[in-house]
């Protein structure tokens, strides 16, 4: 329409494309498909396929045998229950499911071992289907690594964390807590820490003030605050938001990567002073 | 659920579809192929991940160039203390390769343009997008993007007779 802007657009147009442009968008397109399979296999819930999970665990003497990791200061123990690994050419999988044993209280060791279990072996399912899929195209080049760690253990406390990283030429990683009283045989759910829902907003508070300090004082860390920054904006923890009390018996409150931030950032913390929600705790018991 | 595999369906046709213009529009902004590539990629990974918040009003496409604009600018801001110098650039400052009298209202391509005008240019002209699809990637309303475009063809000296500008509008 005009010879200025046909000269402009054929010099925008002429912006050499990289070879490598395919493959990036080919594997930020997979790895949302095994964001899915993610989200999908922690979905958890009863199922009737455990009955393999339910007999190594109800035999304690062989999940013994298989590996035992003693949990110091305490008679709990976390052990490797089952152990599935899988590598040929182009895949490979290590899973390890954990289990809670010597809790002096068989009914919550059975559901908290049984969900592990079970998440698992959905986690595995999941990761088989995908690389028998992608083998059906050529070389699956797909990894999953899922195992877990003993974040907190304290006289009363104990967390434990299981995280799953899977990588199909990019990485992702997500992790889930639970936080076992043990004393009282109890797992510890965030609503249950406070006296109203109003810890939704003061956290989420909390934590936007914690993000926009950060930015400031390190320009290299982004997270997700703004309109401009993103679609999707931080606006506020779930009310079952993943959670943490860490040895100083401060509350740490978690977020899985791409949750509040981009990939780079991947699996972000914020310690909430405890000063922050002192009014609103039911009580001081775990949080100091 | 149902309604979301769809969306994610014609979110991965118009990524696929769209990847080449994605990373132009990208990289007018950082002028590099590696951080043109991240944003490509981040830019993804933004709208997979919230596809499910799109409400079923209007066109896919428009809403994911805003995911691109967006992770641009956003990258812009984050590395603004850390420019690189092109050579275009640096060529301006050497003595005697430009008018004397230039003016700094007045642009010569497109790259020295403010990002808002760029933007509007771009999408435009380049990628034949229309005003009101425009407006829903940058988040303003259609006479702000009209007000812009005439803005920026100003500063690039373009003058448009009627008939131009009319089809600027309608095409």
């Amino acid at each position: 329409m005009n010879e200025r802007l046909d000269n402009m657009r054929k010099k925008y147009e002429s912006i050499p494309v990289p070879e490598e442009l395919d493959l990036v968008v080919k594997r930020a397109i997979k790895k949302r498909k095994n964001r899915r399979m993610r989200l999908q296999s922690l979905a958890g819930g009863a199922a009737a396929s455990i009955l393999l999970f339910t007999i190594v665990n109800t035999s304690p003497a062989f999940a013994a045998a298989i590996s035992e990791v003693p949990v110091l200061g305490s008679i709990v123990k976390v052990i490797t229950i089952n152990e599935y690994t899988r590598k040929d050419e182009s895949s490979e999988a290590n899973i390890q499911t954990p289990a809670i044993t010597n809790l002096d209280h068989p009914e919550l060791e059975q559901t908290l071992n049984s969900k592990y279990a079970e998440e698992n072996k959905k986690l595995y399912e999941a990761f088989e289907d995908e690389v028998k899929e992608l083998e059906k195209k050529g070389k699956a080049n797909m990894s999953l690594d899922s195992s877990y760690e003993i974040v907190t253990n304290t006289d009363r406390l104990l967390t434990l964390s299981r995280y799953v990283t899977t990588s199909a030429g990019s990485s992702g990683e997500t992790i889930t807590f639970d936080t076992i009283d043990k004393q009282e045989k109890i797992v510890i759910t965030l609503p249950s820490l406070f006296k109203d829902d109003s810890y939704v907003q003061v956290i989420s508070n909390e934590i936007k003030q914690q993000m926009k300090k950060q930015m400031q004082e390190d320009p290299g860390k982004v997270y997700w605050l703004n309109e401009e920054d993103s679609m999707t904006p931080f606006e506020s923890i779930s009310k079952d938001q993943s959670f943490y009390i860490n040895a100083n018996g401060k509350l740490v409150i978690s977020f899985n990567e791409y949750e509040v931030a981009p990939g780079s950032m991947g699996l972000v913390e914020f310690i909430i002073p405890t000063e922050t929600i002192s009014d609103i705790l039911t009580s001081h018991e775990y949080i100091k | 659920m149902r309604g979301g595999r769809k969306q994610e369906k014609l979110l991965m046709d118009c990524v696929t579809e769209n990847k080449e213009s994605i990373y132009r529009l990208a990289y007018s902004y950082v002028k590099n192929k590696d951080d043109a590539l991240d944003i490509v990629q981040d830019a993804i990974h933004k709208a997979f991940l919230s596809i499910n918040k799109l409400q079923n009003k209007g066109s896919i496409k428009s809403w994911f160039y805003r995911i691109v604009v967006t992770t641009s600018l956003d990258f812009l801001r984050k590395h603004k203390h850390m420019h690189v110098m092109e050579d275009e650039i640096l060529e301006s400052f050497i003595p005697g390769q430009h008018d004397a009298y230039t003016n700094l209202d007045l642009a010569e391509s497109i790259d020295d343009l403010p990002e808002k005008y760029r933007t509007v240019i771009i999408l435009r002209f380049f990628e034949d997008m229309k005003i009101e699809d425009i407006a829903k990637v940058t988040q303003e309303n259609v006479n702000t993007v009209k007000t812009r475009l005439y803005q920026a063809l100003k500063q690039l000296r373009i003058s448009l007779d009627e008939e131009q500008l009319k089809e600027v509008h309608h095409r």
